[in-house]
């Protein structure tokens, strides 16, 4: 039955997260910004209170590792109910989503590539952290390689029980103080995919530096790191999949299915943080223009407003789309990056159209320091991830017959 | 629980009005086009589905299928062919003006007919728009005057769908010349009253069988019982009307936005140039992509819109639901028929091919019901909290006129 009603823990989730989002997140969300980290404190408590919500079925731990004794032809909630939170999250603060304990973007390609060996090694070490948080990350981009991920010249080579790995990987999130970071390198880059390989790389493994941590235009608060690699000793043990998973093409398909999953997740993190811009104009309006008389010039404005609004739901419905396929196990690459590419446009443009209907007052970092910091935070949706371009290569080779590049 | 699955009746139906609409209405859309009309035949067999009632309370007569069924049915017949549907007995906005402006008993007797066997011939009208503002006062310039036992109405409509083909007309009128737009009412005023003429068939840019043309009322007289008074709130019950009707426009725009975005798709599947078919361009292929977000986010907005009626949320919320997806599908239109001529190049200007012909039903009908504009006041009245003032939020002719 078509039907877009939450179900009661995806309506008490949203309804949590953004109470807490009101009166805790937001109030320190410019700090944040200012001292470029979110507060170690703040973390660990919304850590602690997640646990303590979650009980004995923890739906993170279900969309990090993949739910206990899944029936493959069973529908679940997962993603549904994750990208309720994130977009609550995002709405609260743009960085928090990403900054949150865990296995981070290196928890799917784990979920989908690793042995059970690796599943339980890596991703034990998230599912109790009262002692100490914990982070885990994904090293995919390089100087030389960003949306050309077949590009990468991060090598590996076998050497006895272990693989040396030499390169540079740039743009991590929070790859500074992750616990683990999986690395993608390839063993000949003439090979091209076929060449690749993904490797867990372990903190404190000899050879592996983490080197400048970025100034960025926004999502200040969240750690982005170069990461170091000068002939880093991995053991084979952390080869995603082991030697035979790398037959065949799957090593580059690794660091793709990653994304069909957080794509949407991504997206609806834009829808947030859109969100917020769009409520924020919407009220400014409500409080500062003089709705009672009538000036030819608010339908203008009214105008506005309603096209970020509905340029909002667009993507919205987009987003609960893939998030609904992806529960129902159902293919949906090409929805995935329908709802990345709409929800970074629509975000984007909601958080310039606010500003320019708050006028002046939208640009004051004091007053209306949000919108400004929004409009900081919003235009990298639409870069990392996959760009709005790249997005739109995942879209057309599953419209057109045949196309397999351009 | 949020799904996007249609119920298995839902599917059954849509999958019989979609096999029916590529096989019966698309081959011919080009006669139903120079005909102007759709025929008996094409009348008949969408008759004998019995689709025309299925939004229809069943108190009222109707199937009561809801609004998202609706949609679907309104979607798949579209996508055989835009235009169809407006000259479709059942599918105007006559059954939606009178099941939200009339009482129970007057929507019951006014929907009755459009059941019996022989309806595929029979038809109604809403007559809403002039020609042009009235310049002394808001409001229209039509105005029914209070007479003993009744109503008399005088002046002029415009832009009536299937006008002359109506066998009763829902006509608006001013009823209080001091209160401006909420001073309206409406009518029901019957093919038969001497003081009804049909004054001529608009040349339209597309939607040829919708048959729109002008009403004259030349002192028509009607009976206190042939007025609609919208179940006690008038101003409410048209804004409701409105909304109803632009979303099944709505959805008759997603089905025209699907069939030039597939049209558009094939052709730059097999069209080659430079050695190599045009789909193989970025700039092409970026080009349908976009497209197709259009069209996909169009449709499931729709179709929310519609499951907010259908789940009896609140009226704001269904007004602002409604008015988004109204306002994106007609945008969203627009663009897909637009981009399938280009994609086509001087081929989709000739009309050997399907496009240019939903570029322009695209524009006309993007002008049935409430234009997009005319959505996004509606949206923000709602978001800011401001009254709903009909002036505003209703497309009076003093605005952008539309289509009923």
């Amino acid at each position: 039955m078509i039907d877009f009603e939450l179900n009661t823990q995806q309506r008490m989730l949203k309804e949590a997260l953004h109470d807490m989002g009101k009166s805790v997140i937001r109030p320190q969300s410019l700090g944040w910004d200012r001292e470029k980290t979110i507060d170690l404190g703040f973390l660990r408590n919304f850590y602690m209170m997640s646990q303590s919500l979650r009980g004995e079925n923890n739906p993170m731990e279900d969309f990090n590792e993949g739910p206990k004794n899944r029936d493959p032809g069973k529908p679940v909630q997962t993603n549904r109910t994750a990208a309720m939170g994130a977009e609550e999250l995002a709405w609260a603060d743009a960085s928090i989503m990403l900054s949150l304990p865990g296995p981070g973007l290196g928890g799917p390609p784990i979920r989908a590539s690793g042995t059970p060996e690796q599943k339980e090694r890596f991703f034990s070490i998230f599912r109790d952290m009262s002692d100490e948080l914990r982070w885990g990350a994904y090293g995919l981009t390089e100087p030389g390689a960003g949306s050309d991920v077949a590009a990468i010249r991060t090598s590996c080579k076998r050497d006895g029980d272990a693989y040396i790995l030499n390169g540079r990987k740039c743009y991590i999130t929070m790859g500074g103080r992750a616990s683990w970071v999986v690395i993608f390198a390839t063993v000949d880059p003439a090979l091209g995919r076929a060449g690749h390989r993904a490797f867990v790389v372990e903190k404190g493994t000899p050879g592996f530096f983490v080197g400048k941590i970025e100034e960025k235009m926004g999502l200040r608060a969240n750690e982005t790191a170069e990461l170091v690699l000068e002939d880093c000793r991995v053991p084979a043990a952390n080869l995603l999949g082991g030697e035979e998973k790398y037959q065949t093409k799957e090593g580059f398909m690794t660091a793709m299915k990653t994304f069909d999953n957080t794509r949407p997740l991504v997206a609806a993190m834009a829808c947030g943080i859109g969100r917020a811009a769009y409520e924020y104009a919407r009220d400014f309006v409500k409080d500062n223009y003089v709705l009672g008389r009538p000036i030819p010039r608010y339908s203008a404005i009214a105008e506005r407003l309603a096209r970020v609004g509905r340029n909002l739901e667009a993507a919205r419905i987009l987003t609960w789309k893939a998030v609904w396929m992806a529960d129902h196990h159902l293919p949906n690459a090409k929805e995935a990056s329908m709802s990345k590419a709409l929800a970074g446009q629509a975000a984007i443009w909601a958080c310039i159209e606010a500003i320019e209907i708050c006028g002046a007052h939208g640009t004051l970092s004091e007053d209306h320091a949000l919108l400004e910091k929004w409009f900081r935070d919003i235009k990298v949706y639409d870069i990392f991830e996959g760009t709005g371009q790249i997005q739109r290569i995942v879209i057309s080779k599953r419209l057109l017959t045949d196309l397999r590049a351009f | 629980m949020i799904s996007f699955e249609p119920t298995e009746d839902q599917k059954l139906i849509t999958g019989t009005v979609s096999d029916f609409a590529k096989s019966t209405l698309a081959p011919r859309a080009r006669d139903f086009e120079k005909a102007q009309a759709v025929d008996t035949a094409a009348r008949r067999a969408v008759h004998e589905l019995g689709l025309s009632l299925a939004a229809v309370p069943e108190a009222l007569g109707g199937q009561g299928l809801g609004l998202i069924t609706a949609t679907l049915i309104n979607e798949e017949l579209a996508y055989g062919d835009p235009a169809a549907p407006f000259g479709l007995p059942g599918f105007g906005a006559f059954l939606i003006a009178a099941q939200e402006l009339g009482s129970d008993e007057q929507a019951q007797a006014l929907i009755a007919p459009f059941a019996d066997p022989a309806a595929h011939d029979r038809f109604g009208a809403v007559a809403w728009s002039e020609r042009k503002p009235n310049r002394a006062r808001p409001g229209f310039i039509t105005i029914a005057k209070k007479v003993s036992g009744g109503w008399e109405l005088t002046g002029a409509k415009a832009f009536v769908g299937n006008a002359d083909l109506a066998e009763s007309v829902i006509v608006f009128a001013q009823v209080d010349e001091q209160a401006g737009w909420n001073g309206v009412g409406a009518f029901v005023v019957s093919k038969a009253n001497p003081g009804l003429r049909v004054a001529g068939r608009h040349k339209t840019l597309g939607l040829e069988c919708g048959h729109f043309g002008e009403i004259v009322l030349e002192g028509a007289k009607v009976a206190d019982t042939d007025r609609l008074e919208g179940r006690g709130d008038f101003v409410a019950a048209c804004t409701r009307f409105f909304a109803k009707y632009s979303l099944i426009v709505a959805a008759r725009q997603v089905g025209l936005a699907r069939l030039a975005f597939d049209v558009s798709r094939e052709y730059c599947d097999i069209r080659k140039a430079f050695g190599k078919p045009i789909g193989h361009f970025q700039d092409i292929a970026f080009t349908l992509a976009d497209r197709h977000m259009d069209a996909e986010s169009a449709r499931e907005l729709v179709r929310r819109g519609a499951w907010t009626w259908d789940a009896g949320k609140e009226q704001g919320k269904c007004l602002l639901a409604t008015a988004q997806a109204v306002a994106h599908a007609h945008q969203v239109a627009m663009r897909c028929a637009d981009d399938a001529v280009q994609l086509h190049g001087g081929a989709g200007f000739m009309r050997d091919v399907i496009v240019e012909k939903l570029m322009r039903d695209a524009k006309q009908m993007a002008l049935c019901g409430a234009s997009a504009e005319q959505m996004d006041q509606l949206a923000a009245a709602v978001e800011l909290g401001l009254p709903l003032d009909p002036a505003l939020v209703w497309p009076t002719p003093e605005t952008q006129a539309v289509l009923t």
